[in-house]
């Protein structure tokens, strides 16, 4: 059964005629373009198909997409400012907290929607926030370096 | 030694694709006209096939192909082809729940997976063997009906006379150590997409270690020429091993493109990569080790037994690699190293990370924390006793180069604090620490009967230059030290140096990445070939400079004549020699490990590595009595690196390796009932997420002697090898219970802790 | 996953009329995190979903004059864990809404969802229960309440009929001189419990002995599972290391656990009494720190 489905991604609308079953990733994978949100499990258990949804995170593999119907979404594709990448993926780059890179994405997102949430985050409330989002390269020490310095950069971002 | 680009931490190559999402993996690929094919796979751990009827799934809408093995090669194959045993498709007997029975290609993914359900397969059911004891007893049913009996491999190697050493030494300590059998999980699950062309040529775009080996596999099991397959890779979702050897989705997809004429995907579902993507060989281990009052060890003797799974993969290659480092650790006198591989129902092994040697050292590395109390010595001081050393050759033949494993084991323990905290003298009762070493190859191996590779480098007349290499980037970062290496030894920027690579019709032949290889083998290729292009380089700049060429220094991108401030940039020097001159700038790197006197692979046991590697990890661990909850608090990882190519990415890769270790020691198993998979998803398959990590201490220890590239060593694998040791030492220390099986799970410290109270 | 109807009312009473006339098979979609994982694996076909994200009135919070609370079944774990209204009587209930899942899970997820699923092991349903919590089911002409320890019939079975929503959790007052504390046990920092315990003390006046209490076990029967023995036993005694120590046997002994994957039954009880004993003991020693004072 298809729908008619309005969606906004990274600031564009869609609108398109989507069938029920079709979960938000598969949208934004295959309808939209957008690979760059993964799908790791599809049980919500990894995160690599993280995305913001009204600016909070969800695993999109677990969202009907017509549940998103009217609603804004941002993927990973949509965080950097052209060529000016976002606090927290300089971050990510500058510590070193990319191995594959196939979690990169989600993982990101979770940390820019914990530091939207929570701007000066404990050691242990990063492990809350991030605990969705499994890696199996980084041994995660690198992420929560990454995620300490973009709390300071966008402390002097925001001081600038 | 005077760097400029090796050593720092600079970020890597790849980075800004993969943080804004633009890299590409191969399950990213999207091709006009793309199929989706899926497999029909055993439900059953032992059945013989009576028939397949697809008439329904061939007659759903929107399929294209349904094959089974009458319509693909009847090639027997694996990774090593005089061992074949498994077929493309089976063709009358299943031997695993998961093997792969018959496969459709549908226009989209429900489709597909309505036309796999349509296919009805009439199944005999026949007794399963589901473990290593039950594959061993006389009348078990036979996994391979063509074979004597389940056992798939035997090896054994002796140096010395241990049963001699074993009677005089005057301590001994004997034990069994069990390991489970573990999922890689790679979060990209493991996917191909093939399209057999008009030309009869092959293209597998694939998630793959090795992809010039691969592409004799896939050729091999199509029965066609090599020269008709091209194997192309992508970004990649992480490899551990478990993508070195090819699976059957790559020829099924194959065979299901050349019916079809449109190119086929076949992605691993989750829960796929958990029952078929392959495991880490189960190991059981009987080892005994024995000692002088001196504190030598003077014997070790061992016996491993492999659960081999259904069918062979790398088991033997793992044995025998395993064995190696068994013989290496310490320069033991006398040495027996038994090997044994068992077909069982099950799921096969494949290589992981560490290649047996995470599995060996858990009970080598025990079981020397248990000598040492029965010696009433410390086991650090019992380890430092019988380090290894520079340049030593050990008595079963290793050429130990650089070697800091005395280095190693004195930073770990002063870091963990291992004075004042063993022996439970920190005060709190639940806390202990442990240590454990390790050896593994920091180069590869010369398991083929050579070890070599090949690089090219151009410089274009803009300045760029593009470094064409084989050396795969599966995550741990290839592309960026390969890059580093030949900007540090160009004279460029590390922003100027394109990497092309993993296709292999524009790459040399190359093994794979593994064995800690890439660095090492690859990085040799190309730090040849960047000298090869300086030299050019110098040369054109001498030429238009008119200075000789002793002069000529390149640095940064510039260059630059000793004695004067005049500049130029490489752009320019290239732009004369090639557009005034027609002269290419260019460099050739061939990199041939020379095989030492008198090497014959059967007996060159720890001859084949070309560079070993050492560390030590001290390991802090707290346990909560009651629920059995083990905490690992700190973990010191120090390890050898010869020179550090890139610091930031060396300590990741050993913190990730640890992580994977504490998973391995305390969290991950597969779990089987009547050869079922139960746990074949993250919910119940756990591997350590960010809430269960310790404070982690990544040191990389230099040495000096590697013939590596500017002196480096692997760091890919060593430092998940002595993690589980390390934490099982910790445990006793702790609580005083001694653990010869993994994982050491919450269950079963609670279960020790009450039998020791009783 | 297959496909089926999608509905999307905005009422209670459109919501039932759509589950109803689905038929049988069909089912309330609320956060989706548990139906969707589900339905993917073929656990579950249902013709239709009916969504709930239009329909008003099920997403929010209220406390009482009296303190009691009235929750919404469509509000999220995100929202309770970080309300005001939770958090300042009944913070129990917060911590365990804020151990369920990830950020990313807890941001869909439902307390109805929880709930209605029906795991053994849902992290809400123990706490809620010793709270003396209470549901309303409506089926869009009709409601009805009923104590939630009676809504759970066995592993994801409920009393709601086929057409029936659950519409809100009321959580009474906590009494004065209470205590309420969850404990779950986890494999890796983000786990399904394995074992789930929460206890509520109510102190007598101006002394240690406990006046009432409720003890409730998760992940160890069908259903979440009140220790009536467990509480006989607490009343009217001082509350102290050894009675702690034989309440925690007995959680032991009334569980009925299982085999599985995550833990064996002998285990599982294990961990019954230890986290039991934790739970009393974190009651004690909120006493002795003046009682939240
Ligand atoms: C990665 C992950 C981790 C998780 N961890 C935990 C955990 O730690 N602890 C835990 O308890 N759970 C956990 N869960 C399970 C799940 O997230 C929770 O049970 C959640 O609260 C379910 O809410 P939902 O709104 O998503 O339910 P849905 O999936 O939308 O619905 C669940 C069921 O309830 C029915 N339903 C929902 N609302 C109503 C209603 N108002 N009236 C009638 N029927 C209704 C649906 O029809 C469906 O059958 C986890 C899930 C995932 C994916």
């Amino acid at each position: 059964m298809k729908r008619e489905l309005h969606l906004t991604v990274n600031g564009v609308s869609y609108h398109r005629l989507i069938d029920t079953h079709r979960t938000l990733l598969e949208v934004i994978r295959d309808e939209i373009g957008l690979t760059g949100t993964k799908n790791g499990c599809g049980q919500g258990e990894c995160g690599a198909c993280t995305v913001l949804l009204d600016g909070e995170p969800v695993n999109s593999c677990m969202v009907l997409a017509h549940e998103a119907d009217g609603h804004d979404v941002v993927t990973i594709e949509g965080l950097a400012d052209g060529a000016v990448l976002h606090p927290v993926q300089r971050a990510f780059v500058e510590t070193g907290a990319i191995q594959c890179g196939f979690c990169t994405p989600g993982m990101v997102l979770s940390a820019k929607a914990l530091l939207d949430r929570n701007p000066d985050p404990t050691r242990q409330e990063i492990l809350d926030g991030l605990k969705g989002n499994l890696c199996r390269c980084t041994g995660y020490v690198k992420i929560i370096e990454a995620v300490q310095a973009a709390s300071c950069l966008l402390d002097e971002e925001e001081a600038s | 030694m005077k760097t400029c680009i090796v050593r720092r931490g600079l970020p890597r190559i790849d980075a800004v694709p993969k943080v804004t999402g633009e890299a590409r993996y191969t399950v990213d690929l999207k091709m006009p006209g793309m199929l989706i094919g899926k497999i029909l796979r055993s439900p059953h751990p032992h059945a013989r096939i009576r028939s397949i009827d697809v008439s329904a799934a061939r007659e759903l809408e929107g399929v294209l192909a349904v094959i089974t093995a009458e319509d693909v090669p009847g090639t027997l194959f694996a990774f090593m082809q005089v061992m074949a045993d498994k077929h493309i498709l089976c063709t009358d007997k299943v031997r695993y729940v998961g093997d792969e029975v018959a496969a459709v290609a549908a226009v989209d993914d429900d489709t597909a997976e309505k036309a796999i359900g349509l296919i009805e397969v009439d199944y005999e059911l026949l007794p399963p063997v589901l473990s290593v004891e039950d594959a061993l007893k006389p009348d078990a049913p036979l996994v391979h009906e063509d074979k004597d009996s389940n056992l798939g491999f035997e090896v054994e190697r002796l140096f010395g006379d241990p049963d001699k050493a074993l009677a005089e030494a005057d301590y001994v300590v004997e034990g069994t150590y069990v390991t489970h059998d573990l999922a890689h999980t790679c979060l990209e699950v493991s996917n191909c997409v093939v399209k057999w062309d008009k030309k009869d040529r092959v293209t597998v775009w694939t998630n793959t270690q090795a992809p010039h080996t691969q592409r004799q596999e896939v050729a091999r099991l199509l029965g066609i020429p090599r020269a008709n397959v091209r194997v192309i890779s992508s970004y990649m979702g992480g490899g551990f091993g478990s993508k070195l050897v090819t699976d059957m989705k790559a020829p099924i997809a194959a065979v299901l493109s050349r019916i079809t004429g449109r190119p086929v995907r076949i992605v691993n579902t989750r829960s796929e990569e958990f029952t078929t993507a392959k495991t880490r060989y189960p190991y059981t281990i009987h080892l005994k080790t024995g000692a002088n009052k001196d504190g030598r060890i003077v014997v070790r003797d061992m016996t491993v037994i492999g659960d081999n799974g259904a069918y062979h993969d790398k088991g033997p290659a793992t044995i025998n690699f395993s064995a190696m480092m068994f013989g290496t650790l310490y320069n033991v006198p006398n040495i027996r190293a038994v090997g044994k591989l068992i077909y069982t129902n099950r799921q096969m092994g494949t290589a992981f990370r560490g290649f047996g040697n995470p599995q060996m050292a858990f009970a080598t590395e025990s079981q020397l924390d248990e000598l040492a109390e029965k010696m009433g010595m410390d086991p650090l001081e019992l380890r430092l006793r019988n380090a290894n050393h520079a340049m030593e050759t050990t008595s079963c033949g290793a050429e130990v180069c650089g070697c800091a494993m005395t280095e190693c084991m004195e930073i770990a323990a002063e870091r963990i604090g291992w004075k004042q905290k063993r022996n439970g003298a920190n005060g709190t009762v639940l806390r202990g620490v442990g240590l454990a070493n390790m050896v593994h190859t920091g180069g590869g191996g010369r398991f083929y009967g050579y070890n070599s590779t090949e690089a090219f480098i151009k410089l274009s007349d803009d300045g760029t230059v593009t470094l064409i290499t084989s050396a795969l980037d599966m995550g741990q970062g290839a592309h960026t030290a390969m890059a580093q290496i030949a900007a540090e030894e160009l004279g460029v920027r590390l922003s100027d140096v394109i990497v092309l690579s993993n296709d292999t019709d524009l790459t040399p032949y190359d093994l794979g990445a593994w064995g800690s290889r890439a660095t090492f083998m690859n990085g040799n290729a190309v730090f040849e070939a960047a000298r090869e292009a300086r030299l050019a380089l110098i040369e054109a700049a001498a030429e238009m400079l008119e200075v000789p060429a002793a002069d000529i220094l390149v640095e940064e991108g510039q260059i630059s004549v000793k004695g004067s401030d005049e500049k130029h940039a490489i752009a320019e020097i290239v732009d004369h020699s090639v557009n005034e001159h027609g002269w290419t700038i260019s460099g050739t790197g061939r990199f041939v490990d020379k095989l030492p006197e008198g090497y014959t692979i059967k007996s060159a046991f720890a001859k084949n590595i070309p560079c070993f590697s050492f560390g030590t990890q001290a390991v802090e661990v707290e346990i909560d009595a009651e629920t059995g909850q083990v905490h690992v608090l700190k973990v010191i990882a120090a390890h050898e690196t010869g020179t550090t190519i890139n610091q930031v990415m060396a300590e990741g890769q050993i913190e990730g390796s640890v992580v994977q270790g504490i998973g391995f020691a305390l969290m991950e198993r597969l779990i089987s009932e009547e050869g079922r998979i139960v746990n074949d998803r993250f919910l119940d398959y756990k591997i350590p997420n960010i809430g269960d990590i310790p404070e982690i201490e990544a040191v990389c220890v230099e040495s000096e002697g590697t013939k590596g590239p500017l002196g480096a060593k692997g760091i890919g694998e060593p430092g998940l090898v002595p993690t589980a040791p390390a934490i099982a030492n910790a445990i006793y220390d702790a609580i005083g219970v001694r653990f010869h099986e993994l994982p050491i799970t919450r269950e079963e410290v609670v279960k020790a802790l009450r039998e020791k109270r009783e | 996953m297959e496909a089926f109807d999608y509905m999307r009312p905005t009422s209670v009473v459109d919501a039932c009329a759509a589950l109803r006339e689905a038929g049988g098979t069909a089912r309330a979609l609320a956060g989706g995190t548990d139906i969707l994982v589900q339905m993917r694996e073929g656990k579950l076909r249902p013709a239709a979903l009916v969504s709930l994200r239009d329909v008003p009135g099920l997403r929010s919070v209220r406390r009482a004059q009296d303190g009691g609370l009235t929750i919404g079944a469509a509000t999220r774990l995100i929202d309770i864990e970080t309300s005001p209204d939770v958090l300042r009587d009944h913070a129990a209930l917060a911590e365990a809404a804020s151990w369920i899942g990830s950020v990313q899970v807890r941001d869909r997820a439902t307390i109805g969802g929880n709930l209605c699923n029906a795991a053994p092991s849902a992290d809400t349903a123990p706490i809620l229960i010793a709270y003396g919590s209470s549901v309303t089911i409506s089926d869009g002409r009709d409601e009805r309440t009923l104590p939630l320890e009676d809504f759970f019939t066995g592993p994801g079975e409920t009393v709601l009929e086929p057409g029936e929503l659950l519409t809100a959790i009321s959580v009474p007052p906590a009494p004065a001189r209470s205590h309420a504390k969850y404990y779950k046990t986890f494999r890796s920092a983000m786990d399904c419990c394995t074992v789930g315990v929460a206890v509520l003390v109510v102190f007598a006046p101006d002394s240690r002995v406990v006046e009432d209490a409720r003890v409730v076990l998760g992940a160890i029967a069908p259903t979440p599972i009140r220790a009536p023995r467990c509480e006989e036993m607490l009343r009217g005694k001082e509350l102290d290391t050894a009675l702690m120590a034989s309440v925690g046997a007995l959680a032991a002994e009334e569980a009925r656990p299982i085999d599985d994957v995550r833990a064996s039954a002998e285990y599982r009880r294990v961990l019954a009494e230890v986290l039991t004993k934790r739970a009393l003991a974190a009651a004690d020693s909120w006493l002795q720190k003046g009682a939240g004072a």
